[in-house]
C-alpha cells in the first residue's frame, strides 16, 4: 500500500506539473503541444547539470559526509537550471505562434521532433552512448530521502502515513505540489492571471483594454516551458534514476490529455493526474502486484493501458470539456 | 487657419489610414465638441469603423493628427486613449464570456495588493455608477448567461468605470428591441448633458435624427460633411451617405399566395450553448408567393430555427412537410432537393474561402449527372454553368471562374451565393440575414432578387434583424421571442413599436393567433 | 524575359517552392551551426572535423568514404543513390498520408502507429502463408506474387483500421485527432510487440536475431527489382520506388479531379459549409484518415515487403521514423502529391548524409534529425515567408499598388475586415 500511493504520486506529480504547463500555455491562447519535447529537453538538461556538477566535485564533501541538506539544495539548483532552459527552449514556440502567427500545432511538433533528435546527438557526442547517467551513485543514493537521512532509524516502524511521506521520497516532489498550489492561486487571484485568462478566451477584448496581449501569450508560454522542463528533470529524477535517453513515453501528451480531462482546471487536473499517475503505475509495476501478474496478461497490455484509458476517458469527456475560446488561434493586432 | 476652438474637446484632422489595396479613411476632419452628441453616418464600408479605431488607438493613421483640448496627443494604443478619458463601447463586445460581470468590468483597470485583486472598492464603486445611471447588472453573473441588452450595459459601465469623458458607441442599436433602443439613447442623451461627449456611429437614420446634435457622413473612405440634425432630414443624409437618391422603400405588388410549400409543426431544435430548447414547439406556414419573415431580437432561436429546418441540426420534436414530403429526419442533401438556402454566415456556411468561385457554384450540384462522369469531376461543364451564373447575376470577381472566393468583396460574395442558390430554382428559397453588411447598392439589388422570386412563384423564408427590412420586405411577420412564435403580423396593418413589444417579449398573442397559418 | 521571370515568381506554387527551398537551406544552416558549436566546445572534436561534418551534412550523398589518407573523398556513388531510392517509398507513403489528411484539415500524426500496423499485418501475411519458394516452410503450393499482394493489401487494411480510429473519435466525439493519434501510436506500438512477443515468425534461424522477425526472402517474398539493381548495384532499392510514384500519381488524382477528393477538400477547407451543402463531414473526417492510414500502412508493407529489411519488433519503447518523418515531407511539399515524391527524396538523401556522418566522423546521424525538425518548424509559418516574399515583390511594384482602390476591391472595414477570423482552423474540434 505504501508502495502504491509512493509510487503513483511519482508519477502523477510530474504529470500534475506538466498539465499545469499546458494550462499556462493554453489560457493564455497558445496550443503547447510541444510539452513532450519540451520535458524530454529539461530531463536532459537537469540530467546533464547534475553530472556537470558532479564532475566539478562541488557536492562530493556534502555527499561524503551525509550532508543532506547540501544534496537537496544541489536538487533544487538542478530543477532551477532545466525549468530555465525549458523555458528558453519554449520561446522557439512563443516567437513561432506569437510573432510569426504560425500554425501552433506544427510549430509544437517541431519542437517535439527537435528535442529528442537534439538531446540523442548531444548524449552521443557528450557521452558516446544512448543514455545519459549521472557521473556516479544514481538518484537514490544521492537525492532521496530516507528515513536514516533524518536520523530515524532505519528499522523504526513509523505509522503508515509519516512512512509515504518521509521514507523513500523526493524534495522535488513536494516541492512541485508546492509550486502547482502557488500557480494555481496565481492563475486565480491575481491580476497577472485575470489577464492572462482574458488573452486565451478573448484577445481582442484584452487588447482593447490595454492589455498586451502579445505579452501575455509569451508569458504564459514561458511559464509552461519553464513548468514543463522542471516536470521533465523530476520525471526524470523520481521514475528513471535521474537519467536522459531522449524519450519521455508520450508522457508529455498524457499529460494533454490530463489537461483537458480536468477540464483546464488546477483541482481537477490533481484529481485527474492521480488516476493516471496510478495507471501508469500499474503499467511499470504490474508483476509486483500479485493479482494482475497472476492473471497472467502479457505486459504489453499493462503498458498500453495508460493510453488506452486516455483514449477512452477523452471519448466520455470531450463533449463536456470547455477549451479556452481563443487557443490555437493566432492574434492579430491589425485584424480586428 | 489655426483658430483654436476651445469648445472641441476632441479634433481628428486629415485622418489617412490605409490598408493593403484600399484607402481606409482619406483625409477625414471629425471635431467633436464637449457636452454634444455626435452621429457619425456612413453605410458599411465607408470607414466609420477604422477612424473609431484610430481615435481609440488600435490602428495607428498614416497621416493626420489627434487633438485633445486643443493639444496634439499620440495615440498608440488603448491605454493611451484610456489615459485621455476615450472610452468605445464596440460593436461586437469585447467581453469574456466565461468571466463574471465584475471581472469584466475591472478587467485591464485592476485595483491590486501586491498583486492580488481587490475587488471589493470595485465593486462598490461599479454598484454606484450603476444605481446613479439605471444601468442595472447583476455583477456576479457570467457574461455568458446574460441577456445582450445587459451585456451592452455592462460594457457602458466599463467605460463609465475608467471615468471615461469621451464615449464611443458603435453601432449599439444594432442588438437592441425598439424599446431598449430608446432607454439606450435617453441615457447617451443623459451623458451629454452631463457634460460628457458622445460619438455616436450609426446607419440608421432616425436614431441619429432622434439623439444627435451634429451628423459627419463619411462615403467610401471620404469625408462627405457636418451638419446640424436640426437643419437636415433623413432624405438628405441619406443622399449625402449614398451619393445618389436613395428608394427607401422596396417596389412589390401585393402577394398571391398559392399553395403551402413549407408545413412546420410544433418544431423543436435543443440549444448547443444551454439546456432550454432553442426552438420551442414552432408552428407555421410558408406558401408559394409569398415572403414570410421570422423578426426578432438576435439569438431568440432563429438561427436555430433554420438549422433545424436545414438539416444542420438535429430537431428533438415536431414535423417538417417540405413540398408534401415529411422531412422531419431527413439528411442535408435529401432536404436540399426541394429548398435553397440562404445561410446566415456566408464565410462560414455560404462559401469555402479558399475554393475558386466555380467550385463554390457548385458546392451542392457536383454530384449531379452533368456535372460528373463516374465519380470524375467534368470540369469543362463546372466552368460553362460557373460562366453562366457570373454573367446573369453580375457576380464582379477579379479572374471570373478561377478567382478564390476569399479574394472577393463581400457584396460579391453574397451575390455569388445567391446566384447559386436562385438558380438552382427550388420550390422553397430560405434567406437568412441577407444583406448584412452590404452597402445599399447591393440590399438593393438582393431585395429585388427576392422579390422577383416571390413573384416567380417560389415560397420565400427571409429571417432578418433588420426592422427596415422586415417591414419593407416581407408579405407576413412572424415574430420569435424566446424559441417561440409569439406574433403573426401584417406588416401594413402593424407598426415598429408595436413589433418592438413583441420582439421583446411584453406582448404576445394567445395560441389560435400566432399559429401563422 | 524579365517579364515572365517576374510573372513566373508572382505564382503561388513557386512561392510555395522557393519558401520550401528558404525552409531547406536554413535548416540545413543551423546543423551546420551546431556542428559548429559542438566542434568548437567539445576538445575531442576538433576544428578540421568540423569541415568534414558540414561537408557531409550538405555532399553525404555523394560520399565514398576516405582515402589513404584518411580525407573525405567524393563522387559517384550508385549505392548511396540507390539506398536513398529505397529509403524514400516509405516517406513518399507516409508523406502522403500526412498530406491527404492535411487536405481534409487534420493533422495525422498517428503515422508512426499506422506505419507499425501495416508492418505487423504485412509480415504477418507475407510469412504465414507457404510459399512455393519458402525456405521456412515445405510444400507450399502458393506462388510468392500472390502472398505478396495479399501481404501489401494486409498492411494497408492494417493501416486504415488504425487510421480510421482516430478519425471515428474525431468524427463522432470530438476528440482532438492529434491526442487520439499520439494514443494510439502507444497502443500500436505495445499492440505490436505483445503480438510477436513468443512468436514463431521471429528469425531463430540466424544466431543472435530472435530480436527480429524473419525478412520475407524466408518465405521466398520479396518485390521485384524492376531491372533498378543493375542502374543501382549494391544498394537495395526495387520496385517499390515505382508503386509508390504511381501511388502518388493516383492521390494526386484523386485528390484534383474526382468528385471524392472534392468532398474531402470541402471538409478540409472549411467544415461549415461543406456540411450546409451536404457533404458529410463525419463520413469524409473518417475516409480521409482511413485512406491516410491505408497510405502509410502501404509504406511499411512497401518497406518490409522488399525481402531484405529487419523489423525490430520489440518496439514498445519508440515509434518509427518513418512515420514521423512523413510529416516534414508533406509539409515541405505543401501537401501536394507530387511535391512529396521529391520532398520524400529529399529527406531520405538527409538520412544517408546522417548516416555517412556516423560512419565518418565523430558525429551521428541525429543532426540530420535536427535539420528535419528546424524544416519543420520553419514550415509551420511557410505562410509568413510567401508573405514576405510578396511583400517584397509588392514594395518594388510601390506605385502600381496604390492604385488598386477600386469598388470591387474588399474594403478592409466593418463585417469585411475578417474573411478568414469566421473560419480559422483550429486543431480542437471547433463545434
Amino acid at each position: 500500500m505504501v508502495d502504491l500511493i509512493q509510487k503513483t504520486l511519482l508519477y502523477a506529480v510530474p504529470l500534475m506539473i506538466v498539465a499545469l504547463a499546458g494550462v499556462f500555455a493554453e489560457r493564455s491562447g497558445i496550443i503547447n503541444l510541444a510539452l513532450e519535447g519540451i520535458m524530454i529537453f529539461g530531463a536532459f538538461v537537469g540530467v546533464w547539470f547534475v553530472r556537470l556538477v558532479q564532475e566539478w566535485g562541488w557536492f562530493a564533501e556534502a555527499k561524503a559526509n551525509g550532508d543532506w541538506l547540501a544534496l537537496q539544495g544541489f536538487e533544487l539548483l538542478a530543477m532551477l537550471v532545466s525549468a530555465l532552459l525549458g523555458a528558453v527552449f519554449s520561446l522557439l514556440l512563443s516567437f513561432a505562434s506569437v510573432n510569426l502567427k504560425a500554425d501552433q500545432t506544427i510549430g509544437g511538433t517541431a519542437l517535439n521532433l527537435m528535442a529528442p533528435a537534439l538531446v540523442l546527438f548531444l548524449i552521443r557526442i557528450l557521452a558516446n552512448q544512448s543514455t545519459l547517467y549521472m557521473a556516479e551513485g544514481d538518484a537514490a543514493s544521492w537525492f532521496m530521502i530516507k528515513k536514516s537521512t533524518l536520523g530515524i532509524d532505519s528499522s523504526t516502524e513509523l505509522n503508515p502515513i509519516l512512512e509515504i511521506l518521509i521514507n523513500k521520497v523526493y524534495l522535488a516532489t513536494y516541492v512541485c505540489i508546492l509550486l502547482f498550489v502557488i500557480l494555481s492561486i496565481l492563475l486565480y487571484k491575481t491580476r497577472f492571471g485575470l489577464r492572462l485568462r482574458s488573452c486565451g478566451e478573448n484577445p481582442q477584448a484584452a487588447d482593447s483594454l490595454g492589455i498586451n496581449v502579445y505579452k501575455m501569450r509569451y508569458a504564459g508560454t514561458t511559464i509552461s516551458g519553464a513548468l514543463a522542463g522542471l516536470g521533465g528533470f523530476v520525471y526524470a529524477l523520481t521514475t528513471a534514476g535521474c537519467s536522459a535517453n531522449g524519450d519521455v513515453a508520450g508522457f508529455g501528451f498524457l499529460a494533454l490529455a490530463v489537461m483537458i480531462f480536468g477540464n483546464w482546471k488546477p483541482l481537477n487536473i490533481a484529481g485527474a493526474a492521480l488516476l493516471f499517475g496510478l495507471f501508469k503505475y500499474i503499467a511499470a509495476s504490474y508483476s509486483s502486484i500479485e493479482v494482475l501478474s497472476n492473471l497472467g496478461i502479457s505486459s504489453y497490455f499493462y503498458r498500453l493501458l495508460p493510453y488506452l484509458v486516455t483514449l477512452i476517458v477523452l471519448a466520455f469527456t470531450s463533449k463536456k470539456s470547455r477549451a479556452p475560446k481563443a487557443e490555437g488561434i493566432p492574434y492579430d493586432k491589425g485584424q480586428r | 487657419m489655426k483658430t483654436v476652438q476651445p469648445d472641441n474637446v476632441i479634433e481628428m484632422l486629415h485622418i489617412t489610414k490605409e490598408f493593403p489595396g484600399i484607402i481606409a479613411n482619406d483625409d477625414i476632419t471629425l471635431q467633436l465638441r464637449r457636452g454634444e452628441v455626435h452621429a457619425l453616418l456612413g453605410e458599411n464600408g465607408a470607414g466609420k469603423s477604422t477612424l473609431m479605431s484610430v481615435l481609440f488607438g488600435l490602428y495607428q493613421p498614416e497621416k493626420g493628427i489627434i487633438k485633445k483640448n486643443g493639444q496634439e496627443v499620440k495615440i498608440n494604443d488603448p491605454n493611451d486613449a484610456t489615459a485621455l478619458g476615450i472610452g468605445m463601447v464596440h460593436q461586437h463586445f469585447k467581453l469574456i464570456e466565461v468571466f463574471t460581470v465584475l471581472d469584466n468590468i475591472i478587467l485591464g483597470a485592476e485595483t491590486t495588493k501586491m498583486g492580488f485583486l481587490q475587488k471589493k472598492e470595485a465593486r462598490k464603486k461599479v454598484e454606484a455608477l450603476s444605481e446613479k445611471y439605471g444601468l442595472k447588472v447583476d455583477l456576479d453573473a457570467k457574461v455568458e448567461d446574460i441577456t445582450v441588452g445587459m451585456q451592452q450595459r455592462v460594457e457602458i459601465l466599463k467605460m463609465l468605470y475608467r471615468d471615461n469623458e469621451i464615449l464611443i458607441f458603435d453601432e449599439p442599436t444594432a442588438v437592441l428591441t425598439p424599446q431598449e433602443i430608446d432607454e439606450l439613447l435617453i441615457t447617451m442623451r443623459a451623458f451629454a448633458d452631463e457634460g460628457k461627449s458622445i460619438l455616436f456611429i450609426s446607419h440608421k437614420l432616425n436614431e441619429i435624427m432622434q439623439v444627435a446634435d451634429r451628423v459627419t457622413v463619411l462615403r467610401k473612405g471620404k469625408y462627405v460633411g457636418t451638419v446640424d440634425t436640426k437643419d437636415t432630414d433623413k432624405q438628405s443624409l441619406s443622399n449625402m451617405m449614398v451619393g445618389r437618391p436613395v428608394q427607401l422603400e422596396v417596389v412589390k405588388d401585393e402577394a398571391k399566395p398559392t399553395d403551402t410549400v413549407l408545413h412546420v409543426e410544433n418544431l423543436t431544435v435543443p440549444s448547443t450553448t444551454h439546456k432550454r430548447n432553442a426552438v420551442n414547439g414552432v408552428s407555421f406556414d410558408v406558401r408559394a408567393g409569398e415572403i414570410v419573415c421570422i423578426a426578432g431580437i438576435d439569438g431568440n432561436g432563429q438561427s436555430e430555427l433554420v438549422y433545424g429546418l436545414t438539416g444542420l441540426e438535429k430537431s428533438s420534436g415536431g414535423t417538417v412537410t417540405l413540398c408534401g414530403k415529411d422531412i422531419s429526419h431527413a439528411t442535408i442533401r435529401q432536404r436540399g432537393e426541394n429548398m435553397s438556402h440562404i445561410p446566415e454566415d456566408r464565410h462560414k456556411h455560404g462559401l469555402i474561402l479558399d475554393f475558386t468561385l466555380e467550385q463554390n457554384m457548385v458546392l451542392q450540384r457536383f454530384q449531379e449527372p452533368q456535372f460528373q462522369h463516374f465519380g470524375f469531376i467534368n470540369a469543362p461543364a463546372v466552368r460553362e454553368y460557373s460562366d453562366r451564373l457570373i454573367e446573369q447575376y453580375d457576380v464582379r470577381s477579379g479572374q471570373g471562374s478561377i478567382t478564390t472566393a476569399r479574394s472577393m468583396s463581400g457584396g460579391n460574395q453574397q451575390k455569388a451565393i445567391i446566384a447559386r442558390e436562385l438558380d438552382r430554382d427550388k420550390p422553397l428559397i430560405m434567406a437568412v440575414q441577407p444583406t448584412r453588411g452590404l452597402d445599399v447598392g447591393a440590399i438593393e439589388y438582393i431585395h429585388g432578387q427576392l422579390v422577383a422570386a416571390r413573384d416567380a412563384g417560389h415560397a420565400v423564408l427571409l429571417v432578418s434583424l433588420e426592422l427596415d427590412e422586415v417591414m419593407s420586405l416581407s408579405d407576413r411577420i412572424l415574430v420569435m421571442y424566446e424559441g417561440e412564435i409569439v406574433g403573426e403580423l401584417d406588416p401594413k396593418k402593424t407598426n415598429v413599436q408595436e413589433l418592438g413589444l413583441y420582439m421583446a417579449g411584453a406582448k404576445r398573442q394567445t395560441g389560435k393567433e400566432a399559429k401563422g397559418a | 524575359m524579365k517579364e515572365r521571370l517576374s510573372n513566373l515568381y508572382a505564382k503561388d506554387g513557386v512561392k510555395t517552392v522557393l519558401s520550401s527551398i528558404i525552409s531547406i537551406i536554413i535548416g540545413m544552416v543551423v546543423g551546420s551551426i551546431i556542428i559548429v558549436i559542438v566542434g568548437a566546445c567539445t576538445s575531442s572534436l576538433g576544428i578540421s572535423s568540423v569541415g568534414e561534418g558540414i561537408q557531409l551534412v550538405f555532399g553525404g550523398l555523394f560520399s565514398t568514404g576516405r582515402d589513404a589518407a584518411g580525407n573525405l573523398t567524393f563522387g559517384f556513388n550508385s549505392t548511396n543513390l540507390g539506398n536513398m531510392l529505397f529509403r524514400a517509398f516509405p516517406l513518399i507513403m507516409t508523406g502522403l498520408s500526412v498530406a491527404i489528411a492535411q487536405k481534409t484539415g487534420l493533422f495525422n500524426i498517428g503515422a508512426p502507429g499506422q506505419y507499425l500496423m501495416g508492418t505487423a499485418a504485412t509480415l504477418y501475411v507475407a510469412l504465414s502463408i507457404p510459399t512455393s519458394t519458402s525456405t521456412l516452410y515445405e510444400g507450399g503450393t502458393t506462388p510468392a506474387w500472390l502472398v505478396w499482394l495479399l501481404a501489401f493489401l494486409a498492411g494497408m487494411l492494417a493501416g486504415a483500421i488504425w487510421g480510421a480510429i482516430p478519425g471515428l473519435v474525431k468524427a463522432y466525439l470530438n476528440i482532438n485527432e492529434v491526442l487520439a493519434c499520439i494514443m494510439c501510436n502507444w497502443i500500436a506500438a505495445n499492440l505490436v510487440t505483445w503480438m510477436f512477443d513468443g512468436s514463431a515468425l521471429r528469425n531463430t534461424l540466424e544466431s543472435g536475431k530472435t530480436g527480429y522477425i524473419y525478412k520475407t526472402s524466408y518465405n521466398g517474398v520479396a518485390t521485384a527489382k524492376m531491372g533498378l539493381d543493375n542502374i543501382f548495384p549494391d544498394s537495395q532499392v526495387n520496385g517499390g520506388i515505382v508503386i509508390a510514384i504511381v501511388m502518388a500519381i493516383l492521390v494526386y488524382i484523386l485528390m484534383s479531379k474526382t468528385t471524392m477528393g472534392f468532398q474531402l477538400k470541402a471538409c478540409g477547407s472549411n467544415r461549415h459549409a461543406a456540411r450546409y451543402a451536404g457533404i458529410s463531414d463525419k463520413r469524409n473526417i473518417v475516409l480521409s484518415m482511413a485512406i491516410a492510414g491505408a497510405l502509410a500502412g502501404a509504406g511499411a508493407s512497401l518497406y518490409y515487403l522488399s525481402g531484405n529489411t529487419e523489423f525490430f519488433w520489440s518496439t514498445y519503447q519508440s515509434l518509427p521514423d518513418a512515420g514521423f518523418n512523413g510529416i516534414p515531407v508533406a509539409l515541405l511539399a505543401a501537401n501536394n502529391p507530387i511535391g512529396v515524391i521529391f520532398t520524400a527524396m529529399f529527406m531520405s538523401m538527409l538520412d544517408i548524409c546522417g548516416l555517412q556522418l556516423t560512419n565518418l566522423t565523430a558525429y551521428n546521424e541525429y543532426i540530420t534529425d535536427v535539420i528535419i525538425a528546424v524544416i519543420v518548424y520553419l514550415s509551420a509559418f511557410s505562410l509568413v515567408i510567401k508573405q514576405l516574399l510578396t511583400a517584397r515583390k509588392k514594395h518594388k511594384d510601390e506605385p502600381t499598388a496604390a492604385a488598386t482602390t477600386t469598388a470591387d476591391a474588399a474594403p478592409p472595414t466593418g463585417e469585411d475586415t475578417k474573411p478568414d477570423a469566421a473560419v480559422q482552423q483550429t486543431v480542437k474540434g471547433d463545434d
